[in-house]
């Protein structure tokens, strides 16, 4: 009984989930002002299948899906690499101004994407990486809640661990690549997703630092259904509908790591 | 030693089972130990600020001895601490000051972003962007210099943050679509081409008989006082607040139809609460919406470089507003939405004010039956002596060389001419910004086959716009705060009204 109560809880809340989902799939077959009659039933009257043509030809989706994914890619594995090494040397090691520089690098959380607006596009314009791809991923490619989150599950592995492999003769980078990486994986793993999904979501540094379409991301993309005096909801809906399938894909194959570094996150030795 | 005791080959690598009894005298492991988790024992953990590491290679026999470089003496806690406090937030103050306020470039040395193309950033999206580069496509077929190339770069806001940071990296688009305030803002830099001379070109400008044709509200926004009356922007896509009345929502409450008055809009929103329990408007926080209530209301904005939202015109708009809300008549929407027109096509609401360039959206949305709903002038204090605001965004041209800006130029001519200018407002629902158009037959069928196409138009005339000055953009920032604080219901009307005269007038005053 007790269990059949369960999964009645957790059917609805899952329905409740899903929902908006269902909606905004279903949305994207729906006429403008179908859409817009905010009719809570999320199956058209009518399917509008020719709303997948009109989106397609609205703009360069196919472009714009590769630019994203390798970006994306590109900025998570990054970013990966240089929260483990930066987490690992405020973690693990000690070294003079240790507290100072690590300050430093969690008060960059701090000063918002506003502020670093301007100088970063003022070098990225300098280095001649506008309309780049350089543009779109060197910028991101190392990020202080990324570093913060490797340094606090080196912190929580056992020190047991590293003074063993020293033992046994291990360095640093050595210990990092075979030991210590593998140990802290769930915690990467997450840092690769939140970092992919950061850039993945992206609009406005991608449609500053471009203007070719054959270097932009599905985001702008998805402004195309934005007017002046407006929006195009069916076709809105039909867009994000495939945007966010890589995202869910990704979570999809990430989560036991996901569920796994968040239950780990307030374990220490 | 415990720990160390109980593990066995950890990926791949085979562990001691201890440090006791193995030639660890000297080995000292601590170093790599939180300080808090360490012990006091010199045998097994070392002791505090060690110098020297020492490793064993198992795979060395007998037990090589490597000496790894020592670490930096570990400077005292109490320094840590206070470098910590001192310099963080002096690090964390300096990018913040860096990053708000960077240096004025001077007004040479710009270069274009392009140097092959005229680029021309916009914001138009779908029909209206494929007809924008179908013009563009004729005018580089006629036109022998660089071809222009237009590059959508988001809404206007975007386009904002995107010039300013370009006029920092020092590389500017030829051209940008820009309202008034965003072109003073640009202007303040250098960035900006000043129009009077290209205007006066005996062969690439405007004759007199032609500038005359553009309709003196449209012109008249674009000389700039705070720059000695110069032209700095040239008029683009022009439109007017209007009233969208939802006649649905009005039968139901038994109205025959849209307010004239302010007074009437205000009966008519209880009288629908009243009946049908709905809300009756949708606000979205808009300054110039503020800006077009108080000129309806026989305000002013500005009046001999003092700011008038003290007087009684703004003082009664934002009291109109507190009085909604209180009521219950109507609710704000979320900001940078268009969830007031989703509201007004599902029948939630009966009134939203918008742009009447959204009148083609709003048509669409609303099925094409042109029967349930209307476009009419904002409701009037007089309605004998009717005010409302200008919208729509202005060409800015940016001092790339002169080849581009020529070329520049005669786009704009080329895309405010009368045959290119009918075209352009027959398909997108803008207003025509020359007389020579208004009186084209196309635009008069177009406006004879419905009402409401012909009722901007006729807003035209007492349309009036927001000051170009150059702190606008800013003051524009307040107007929206002071409207939200009333939605919010955190400051009566008046409260709000009287605090922003005082930072409005504050921010002027320091421009000065």
């Amino acid at each position: 009984m007790k269990r059949s109560l369960s999964y009645i809880a957790l059917t609805v809340f899952a329905g409740i989930m899903v929902y908006p989902f269902v909606w905004m799939a279903g949305t994207a077959f729906k006429t403008l002002p179908e859409s817009m009659g905010g009719d809570l039933n999320p199956f058209p009257a009518t399917w509008q299948w020719g709303n997948i043509a009109t989106t397609l030809a609205e703009a360069p989706f196919g472009q714009y899906f590769f630019n994203s994914i390798l970006v994306s890619t590109i900025v998570g594995l990054s970013v990966v690499i240089t929260s483990l090494m930066a987490g690992y040397a405020f973690g693990r090691l000690r070294f003079r101004g240790q507290g100072l520089l690590f300050g430093l690098v969690l008060a960059t959380m701090m000063v918002p994407f506003e502020i670093t607006f301007i100088p970063n596009f003022v070098l990225i314009t300098r280095f001649g990486w506008y309309n780049s791809y350089a543009a779109l991923i060197v910028p991101w490619c190392a990020n202080a809640f990324g570093v913060f989150l490797v340094r606090q599950a080196f912190l929580s592995l056992p020190n047991a661990y590293y003074d063993a492999a020293v033992m046994d003769g291990c360095g640093h980078l050595r210990f990092l690549r075979h030991i210590g990486a593998s140990m802290v994986k769930p915690t990467l793993v997450t840092v690769f997703l939140f970092a992919f999904l950061g850039s993945y979501n992206a609009l406005l540094w991608p449609l500053v630092v471009t203007s070719d379409p054959s270097l932009r991301v599905v985001q702008v993309g998805l402004a195309s259904f934005l007017m002046d005096s407006g929006v195009r909801l069916n076709l809105l809906m039909c867009a994000s509908s495939f945007v966010i399938v890589p995202s869910m894909v990704l979570f999809l194959f990430t989560q036991r790591y996901f569920e796994e570094s968040a239950l780990s996150s307030g374990l220490k030795e | 030693m415990g720990q160390l005791a109980n593990i066995h080959g950890i990926g791949g690598w085979a562990f001691l089972r201890g440090t006791k009894g193995t030639p660890t005298s000297k080995a000292r492991c601590d170093d790599f130990r939180p300080r808090e988790s360490r012990t006091a024992d010199p045998i097994e953990y070392g002791v505090r600020h060690q110098k020297l590491h020492v490793r064993f290679d198992t795979r060395r026999a007998p037990f090589v001895r490597q000496e790894w470089p020592a670490p930096c003496a570990v400077p005292p806690r109490r320094f840590c601490e206070w470098s910590r406090i001192i310099l963080c937030p002096l690090v964390v103050v300096f990018m913040a000051v860096s990053g708000c306020n960077p240096a004025a470039p001077s007004s040479d040395g710009f270069e274009p972003i392009n140097e092959t193309q005229v680029v021309f950033w916009d914001r138009q999206t779908t029909e209206t962007a494929k007809l924008l580069e179908k013009i563009t496509a004729e005018f580089n077929a006629s036109n022998d210099g660089m071809a222009v190339a237009i590059e959508t770069t988001g809404n206007y806001g975007e386009i904002y943050r995107k010039v300013m940071a370009s006029i920092q990296a020092r590389r500017l688009p030829a051209m940008a679509v820009s309202y008034e305030s965003m072109t003073a803002q640009y202007a303040a830099s250098g960035a900006v081409v000043g129009l009077d001379a290209l205007v006066a070109d005996p062969e690439r400008g405007i004759s007199s008989a032609d500038l005359e044709d553009f309709f003196p509200a449209v012109l008249g926004s674009n000389y700039y006082a705070d720059y000695d009356g110069q032209l700095l922007s040239f008029p683009f896509s022009k439109s007017v607040l209007m009233l969208y009345a939802n006649h649905r929502v009005l039968k139901e409450a038994g109205i025959d139809g849209p307010p004239k008055t302010w007074d009437e809009f205000l009966e008519q929103c209880r009288s629908i609460k009243a009946k049908t329990g709905k809300f009756a408007y949708a606000i979205s926080v808009d300054c110039s919406t503020i800006s077009g209530m108080i000129f309806s209301m026989g305000g002013e904005l500005i009046v001999d470089g003092q700011f008038q939202y003290d007087q009684p015109a703004a003082i009664q708009a934002f009291t109109l507003l507190e009085t909604l809300i209180n009521e219950d008549l109507a609710y704000q929407i979320q900001a940078r939405t268009y969830d007031d027109e989703v509201a007004f096509a599902r029948d939630d609401v009966a009134f939203t004010t918008r742009t009447s360039a959204g009148s083609a959206n709003m048509a669409l949305a609303m099925g094409g039956k042109n029967d349930s709903w209307s476009l009419n002038p904002i409701p009037q204090s007089d309605p004998a002596h009717p005010a409302t605001i200008l919208f729509g965004p202005n060409i800015t041209l940016f001092t790339t060389g002169a080849a581009q800006e020529q070329v520049a130029w005669d786009f704009v001519r080329h895309f405010t001419s009368t045959p290119v200018m009918t075209e352009w407002v027959l398909a997108t629902g803008y207003l025509p910004i020359r007389k020579s158009v208004a009186n084209d037959g196309r635009i008069q069928a177009y406006w004879a086959a419905w009402p409401s196409n012909r009722a901007p138009y006729d807003c035209l005339e007492t349309a009036r716009t927001e000051p170009n000055l150059l702190r606008w953009q800013e003051i524009r920032s307040s107007v929206e705060r002071a409207e939200s604080a009333v939605l919010a219901k955190l400051k009566t009307g008046k409260e709000a009204a009287l605090e922003l005269q005082q930072e409005a007038q504050g921010l002027l005053d320091r421009t000065k």
